[in-house]
């Protein structure tokens, strides 16, 4: 199975998003497809162009 | 539904899961929700408003996103908790949560929400929230399940679960209540808050298809205390009896009523004081 081209993420969706949990800014990494919330310590998976803005969902990152 | 509890009443998972599950086959499942979307753009339609930036929150496949478009707003964003119904819309998609939103204060001009906000935990909390990614001068418009919503179902199940058992559990979510609704609106801070009520009744062929009907809207019980093991047979075959004898429609079939709360409130332009502060998350 090849992997689809990445949907990019729309860049006027992205400067809205927030972390939902301390509702800081988010670091946007185009390589990993990751919302990357430095103050929670929280990674946002991005899947198929979708922001999965769901803490249950994300990855713990180093603070 | 008490809005001081700190008790959660549903299981936000399940909500999601029940939802992932539905995504699929929603487009069957969708009358309840055009009927209500129709009703929400209409009241849009009244309102003389160019609206730049919106929100569908709880979109399920984007319906209401959809209809937004349709209106006029050049962009527009379809949030839902599950991937796969927020796959399936046409707008800009988000996977999120209404009770603890992705968006930077006042992101959006009009914030609309068909038919989801009555499976928030924390309805006042997820009012502040939405006030908050409010731009001043921003649209609140929603409609939620509430009131008398199912009552035949949740009447049939707790007299058949009392005669196979002798004891009732939740079966179904809790309903809010139009009063409720309104008050909740008014203590978030909306400006000019309206809340009023139209009742749904749909017809079923038996109550089967009304439960596999819920099902395909991903609307069935979510409730936190809900029982971990199967509705027993005896119990779901005895509250078809009591339904199809009590509630029949018009064509041997039965009726099932939905009353669909139906929410409205600005942000005001300026600061305003007494507002509650909506930074709870902090």
């Amino acid at each position: 199975m090849t992997e689809p081209i990445t949907r990019r993420i729309d860049p006027k969706l992205l400067a809205i998003l927030v972390c939902p949990l301390t509702k800081a800014p988010l670091r946007y990494d185009a390589e990993k497809q990751e919302l990357i919330s430095d103050k929670a310590g929280l990674a946002f998976p991005i899947r198929e162009g979708i922001p999965i803005m769901l803490i249950e969902e994300a990855r713990r990152v180093e603070r | 539904m008490s809005d001081s509890s700190q008790i959660l009443v549903f299981d936000r998972s399940q909500v999601r899961r029940q939802r992932d599950r539905a995504a699929r086959g929603f487009a069957a499942h969708r009358p309840l929700f055009d009927e209500s979307g129709e009703a929400l753009a209409e009241r849009l339609r009244d309102v003389k408003r160019a609206f730049g930036t919106a929100l569908d929150l709880g979109a399920h496949t984007g319906g209401m996103a959809s209809r937004l478009t349709t209106h006029g707003v050049p962009f527009v964003v379809a949030a839902d908790m599950s991937i796969g119904m927020a796959r399936q819309a046409s707008a800009l998609a988000v996977v999120a949560d209404e009770e603890g939103l992705p968006f930077a204060a006042e992101s959006f001009d009009l914030i609309v929400s068909n038919l989801s906000l009555h499976w928030v935990n924390d309805l006042p909390g997820a009012l502040a929230q939405i006030r908050q990614s409010l731009r001043p001068g921003g649209l609140f418009l929603a409609a939620l399940l509430g009131g008398a919503t199912l009552y035949e179902l949740r009447d049939c199940l707790m007299e058949a679960e009392i005669n196979v058992t002798g004891g009732v559990s939740p079966r179904l979510a809790p309903t809010i209540e139009l009063q409720t609704a309104s008050r909740l609106l008014l203590r978030a801070g909306f400006h000019l808050p309206v809340a009023d009520q139209e009742r749904v009744i749909m017809e079923y062929a038996d109550t089967k298809s009304l439960l596999l009907d819920l099902r395909g809207m991903g609307e069935t019980n979510a409730h936190a205390q809900r029982p971990k093991h199967f509705t027993r047979r005896r119990i779901l075959r005895g509250a078809a009896r009591l339904y199809e004898a009590r509630y029949s429609g018009g064509e041997g079939g039965i009726k099932a009523t939905f009353d669909m709360l139906f929410l409205h409130g600005w942000k005001n332009d300026r600061p305003q004081q007494g507002a509650i502060s909506s930074g709870t998350h902090n």
